[in-house]
């Protein structure tokens, strides 16, 4: 558990730093036997870095099944997911890395996505080339918070799910790592050029932003964006994150405007920004973020332009002694059609650091009507067990 | 034409920053990151979880993620491969 944390900081560091609390019983010899022992078992960690096995291969992963009870719907099993993760490594110069999503949904079918798949090359001791599909640099929650073991929510907040505000995933490449120390500071940047996204209506009608990675950028200029982060303290990073770019729209006879034909690719601008904040003191977690996506006019199209943006702030404290960890998080989206909110409450029970039990309610509200008959405003009880590996 | 102004851009940042000298391992700065790294996101996950074989692709995994420098990277699984004991 997390008190281990500082048992097995404190054993590394004691040994290699602070011998002087018993200085008075400390002999030269029994030091200098110390420091054999510290520059032997060094040694055998330098050669286990450097070991001559060039290639190797890990599963790694994590998995969740959840359950749901709707206000004024049913109550089902509603979540069964296996997210296998592959790295596989050459030397200490590349590791590929991709991620598959399985899923079962109502009628019993398995659905399978690539999350990610991308090359990574270790260019030097501050840059990592990345090439393929990998999970979008702007913003924190998608990229890096997202997995079932690691958010300490059973739901992601509002507006960071598919078809939400954030973004979901790139087809391009970009360059990323950490920064030497500045003022005692470190920091870490990601920049990125990957093909446009798309501008749509999805599957319920909704007008979304399309973010999921693709191979085309359907004509449209590359998307350009990055992220810089500093940790200006332990535990904690601020970063700030966005991309600009165009959105590529295919004309419908249900988006059509003016002159436009159908099945015509029509552009428009597009940027996005992101603020992300995570602090970890003692046992309280903190995290929040904003994100919004921007999208431009074009004559040609009825589809409406505007703001899709989100934010959600959390805090969650571990009980250690008891395993228990109280979690609460609010979260906002809008975006040119609706509104919603939601405050989250969750306790979760850790069996271990990576096998955890979560039980949450979520009182949700939506400011419209054609939202409140879609039910986006009816609150909900769940559970989940997850688990990482 | 934007596209290959922007790829030289970055393909130019790429090749300056190439051939820079990497430092010893230090298991105690290891510790350090470890402890203060690992938590901004996810539970700490212990030494004994992982093989020693595993924890070196999971680390250049989070490397990517965490956006730690090639150095702190070893650091930090050194300080694991330091922590675990003979039976993990």
């Amino acid at each position: 558990m997390k008190s281990t944390i500082p048992i097995l900081a404190f054993a590394a560091t004691s040994v290699l730093v602070s011998i002087n609390i018993q200085a008075n019983d400390i002999t030269v010899e029994s030091l200098q036997q110390q420091i054999d022992v510290i520059s032997q078992k060094s040694n055998s960690m330098q050669a286990q870095l450097e070991s001559n096995e060039k290639s190797g291969f890990q599963l790694a992963g994590y998995a969740s099944f959840g359950w749901s009870d709707i206000q004024n719907g049913s109550n089902n099993f509603d979540v069964v997911q296996f997210s296998p993760i592959f790295h596989y490594q050459y030397s200490n110069i590349f590791q590929f890395e991709g991620e598959l999503e399985f899923t079962v949904d109502e009628l019993g079918k398995t659905k399978i996505e690539l999350e990610y798949a991308a090359g990574n090359l270790f260019l030097n001791n501050y840059m990592v080339f990345v090439a393929g599909r990998f999970m979008s640099p702007v913003g924190q929650f998608v990229q890096n918070i997202h997995p079932a073991w690691i958010n300490k929510m059973p739901s992601a907040p509002l507006g960071f799910g598919h078809d939400g505000a954030s973004i979901s995933s790139n087809v391009g490449i970009a360059l990323r790592g950490g920064l030497p120390k500045v003022l005692n500071t470190r920091s870490n940047y990601a920049i990125f050029l990957a093909n446009a996204p798309v501008f749509e209506q999805g599957d319920d009608g909704d007008t979304i932003i399309n973010t999921e990675g693709r191979t085309t950028s359907n004509g449209a200029s590359k998307t350009i964006g990055g992220r810089f982060a500093i940790n200006p303290l332990s535990s904690m990073e601020i970063g700030i994150s966005g991309s600009t770019g165009k959105i590529v729209e295919t004309l419908t006879t249900g988006t059509i405007a003016n002159s436009g034909n159908v099945n015509e690719k029509i552009q428009r601008d597009y940027n996005s920004f992101d603020v992300d904040f995570t602090y970890n003191i003692n046992s309280l977690d903190i995290k929040a973020e904003y994100i919004r996506q921007k999208v431009g006019d074009n004559e040609l199209s009825n589809l409406e332009a505007g703001l899709w943006k989100a934010y959600y702030a959390q805090a969650a404290y571990q009980i250690t002694s008891f395993k228990l960890e109280p979690v609460i998080r609010y979260s906002n989206y809008s975006n040119p059609e609706i509104k919603s909110s939601q405050v989250a409450l969750a306790l979760n029970y850790l069996f271990a650091n990576n096998v955890i039990a979560k039980v949450a309610y979520e009182i949700n509200s939506a400011d419209n009507q054609t939202a409140i008959a879609e039910g986006k405003d009816n609150n909900r009880m769940l559970a989940q067990l997850a688990f990482g590996f | 034409m934007k596209t290959i102004t922007k790829s030289s851009i970055i393909f130019l940042i790429l090749s300056i920053g190439i051939n820079l000298n990497a430092q010893n391992i230090d298991i105690a700065k290891g510790a350090e990151l470890w402890a203060d790294t690992c938590i901004r996101c996810h539970n700490v996950r212990e030494p004994a979880d992982l093989s020693k074989r595993a924890w070196k692709y999971s680390m250049n995994h989070m490397r990517v993620r965490a956006g730690l420098t090639g150095d702190e990277t070893k650091n930090v699984l050194a300080f694991i491969l330091f922590s675990k004991t003979e039976n993990d």
